[in-house]
């Protein structure tokens, strides 16, 4: 594989309203966690980062967390910089939260760079066995197309669909050749490193 | 989900200007339960950037000026928008294709700020650009048009330039050298004796700058009056030169892409919201009268109340009468001319600085490239200083057009697309320190309202830092901290 300096970064942001699973799906994608009994907001995760190939080439993938600025809808612009893939996500039995996601896909195209992948997902598939489905798949279809978003419906809980988003806006991005001009490292001649640069600041590089 | 009256706070901060924003990420491993309040719908206060319906309501809120007493005292005042009645048609984006910086400081490469953020992780999340050319504009002279000259910024620049006589580069050298360790005990006596006076005198006095060359050094140190002393302009054009190269050749500053403090204001709030602080934008919080034996409390909109163990806020009045005015124009150019790479290796400069004269105070221009993510391609943002005085506004408008013409000529079409105009004051720069009951309330006093960033500025952070911990303050790791993610990550293929 290429070495760390030479292997793409993609961003992707996880986002939607609270309580609608996005840190499940993270820490099941990335790390195989989950924890049942875990409701409480998300505290201590900034990223997780993961490898990956698609179409035979390497990335670094960087999920970002809301940290909980999703509570008082208090995520900065900031946050969507330079951001190749927004996952909104909400939580299948729960008629609101699938009814907040248009704000949510509003807020990601104002705040995204135009041609942004945008992905939707309904969460906590695992509830339709006990009869908790409020929100049907085609509905999420639906709503997801007009949009231009893809879309699916994924358990954190069984794992069933868990790495199918990820994939799949990876897989979006790579066909994008202006969008993944900037993930590229050092691909412009004008961002800065402080980090690397300043040999006297950071004694070791933590890459 | 719990509620935010529940339990007290350890700290309640109130506004997401640098300052505050830079404690909340100083605080942000340690195990203090922090509400950050804004009373605006966006992060950053005084250094936020605005997209244009942002520079709108801010002109709209701070229009007032020195004829009320209210607003007398408030830090922003005077402020204006304007746009050509056709400006769509001329070329004016959406507005959120626009990031107007209310805080557009050069950061020198040797500053705090910059080796903060690295040993707190936090500059991973910003882009940085590097500040290239500085320039002094020059008026028409001897039938010759008017031109910007730029200033050489290092000894091997001086050494190459074409446009100085050669006996003047040997003062020139002279100068600089002098300079580099001008706080030596060897130079020291040079200087010391005339410390207050007049840096261009000492210059004519000690290295016989001829007025060109004066005029560059005086420039460089970027004194908003003209009128630097021989000791803040010495120390200034130190800066300035031991700054160049540390990152990289050819430049001597950064500024944040997407709108300079008003990025490092978010990324350090999301730094405390990672940590698990609680974000409340567009929520003005009202200090409600306490007991002297009790906290203190604060009343939220939607009449929700909540207990804190301190307070933290910044200074929205001031008692300085003194104030800068500043111009942030949008200019259907790109002014490449300004951006050009002039050493071997250097990264593309996306922020150029002139010089412009003017009675009674310089007109300084920090003009933005659309590299800054601050405007679309083909346009570039000029941000405009000066002392204000009453006619403060028309002189930046016409610098603003001077420029324009030194640049792309007096055919120049160039024309501006909008702007945006305000007065912000000077503060005494005191943070003040009060009780309401047993919970003492800080509060930041305005950045300075200089043209790079002070590090002066970063020392009320720190103190601020202090009272919130108490006796859990630890020097040793005051902003610093390991990075977040976790272990390395696996290694997935899929085809």
């Amino acid at each position: 594989m290429a070495s760390e300096d030479t292997i793409p970064v993609l961003k992707v942001l996880i986002i939607g309203p609270s309580g609608a699973g996005k840190s499940a799906l993270l820490l099941r994608y990335c790390d195989d966690q989950f924890d049942p009994e875990s409701s409480t907001a998300t505290i201590g995760i900034d990223f997780k980062s993961k490898h990956l190939a698609v179409r035979g080439k390497a990335y670094r993938l960087n999920v970002f967390d809301t940290a909980g600025q999703e509570r008082f809808r208090t995520l900065s612009t900031s946050y969507y910089r330079g951001a190749h893939g927004v996952i909104l996500v909400y939580d299948i039995s729960s008629r609101a939260s699938f009814v907040g996601m248009e704000k949510w896909i509003d807020e990601a195209k104002s705040n995204a760079a135009p041609n942004a992948v945008l992905y939707l997902v309904g969460s906590k598939l695992d509830k339709v066995a006990g009869g908790g489905r409020a929100v049907t798949f085609e509905e999420g279809q639906a709503f997801a197309e007009a949009n231009g978003a893809l879309f699916c419906e994924v358990s954190a809980k069984t794992k069933e669909n868990i790495k199918r988003p990820f994939v799949e806006v990876v897989d979006q991005i790579v066909q994008k050749p202006d969008l993944l001009a900037g993930a590229a490292p050092r691909s412009n001649n004008t961002t800065l490193n402080i980090g690397n640069l300043g040999s006297d600041y950071s004694s070791a590089c933590p890459c | 989900m719990e509620s935010l009256g529940d339990e007290p706070w350890d700290v309640v901060i109130c506004g997401t200007g640098l300052q505050q924003s830079l404690l909340a990420l100083a605080l942000s491993r340690s195990k203090k339960r922090i509400l950050h309040t804004d009373p605006n719908d966006y992060y950053g206060q005084n250094e936020a950037a605005l997209t244009l319906q942002d520079a709108e309501s801010f002109a709209a809120k701070h229009a007032g000026g020195a004829s009320s007493e209210a607003d007398e005292k408030s830090v922003i005042r005077n402020a204006a928008v304007w746009k050509p009645d056709d400006a769509e048609a001329q070329g004016l984006k959406f507005p959120r294709a626009y990031s107007l910086a209310l805080a557009p400081q050069i950061i020198h490469t040797k500053s705090k700020l910059l080796s903060s953020l690295v040993s707190s992780r936090a500059y991973r999340q910003v882009e940085f650009l590097a500040v290239g050319s500085f320039f002094v504009y020059e008026p028409a002279k001897d039938g010759s048009d008017p031109k910007l000259s730029r200033i050489p910024s290092s000894r091997e620049d001086v050494f190459s330039s074409q446009s100085i006589p050669a006996r003047s580069k040997r003062s020139l050298m002279k100068f600089l050298k002098f300079v580099l360790d001008f706080e030596s005990d060897e130079q020291k006596p040079i200087w010391e004796g005339h410390a207050d006076a007049p840096l261009t005198d000492f210059l004519t006095a000690q290295f016989k700058l001829e007025d060109d060359l004066k005029r560059y050094v005086v420039a460089l140190t970027m004194a908003l009056d003209g009128k630097a002393s021989v000791r803040s302009g010495l120390a200034a054009i130190n800066r300035h030169l031991t700054s160049m190269g540390t990152f990289g050749p050819g430049f001597c500053a950064v500024y944040p892409k997407w709108g300079g403090l008003s990025e490092i204001a978010q990324v350090a709030c999301r730094a405390g919201a990672v940590g698990g602080g609680i974000y409340m934008l567009d929520t003005s919080a009202t200090v409600k009268p306490s007991g002297e034996t009790e906290k203190a409390s604060l009343e939220l909109p939607n009449n929700i109340t909540v207990e804190t163990s301190s307070i933290i806020s910044g200074q929205e009045t001031t008692t300085g009468v003194q104030a800068i005015s500043r111009l942030v124009a949008v200019v259907k150019s790109p002014l490449s001319s300004l951006f050009q790479v002039l050493v071997e290796g250097a990264p593309t400069p996306a922020v150029a600085v002139v010089a412009l004269p003017s009675t009674p105070s310089p007109i300084y221009a920090l003009v933005h490239s659309s590299d800054t993510g601050e405007c679309p391609v083909g346009q570039c943002v000029v941000y405009l200083t000066t002392l204000a005085t009453t006619d403060s506004k028309h002189g930046l408008e016409q610098a603003l057009t001077m420029l324009i013409k030194a640049v792309e000529g007096e055919e120049s079409t160039a024309s501006c697309l909008y702007q945006l105009y305000y007065q912000q004051a000077i503060g005494d720069r005191k943070s003040t320190t009060e009780n309401h009951g047993t919970t003492p309330a800080f509060s930041f006093p305005p950045l300075s309202a200089t043209l790079a960033f002070e590090d002066t500025d970063l020392e009320a952070v720190k103190t601020a830092w202090s009272l919130v911990l108490g006796d859990e303050s630890d020097e040793e790791t005051y902003l610093v901290f390991e990075d977040r993610e976790g272990a390395d990550a696996e290694d997935e293929v899929y085809e």
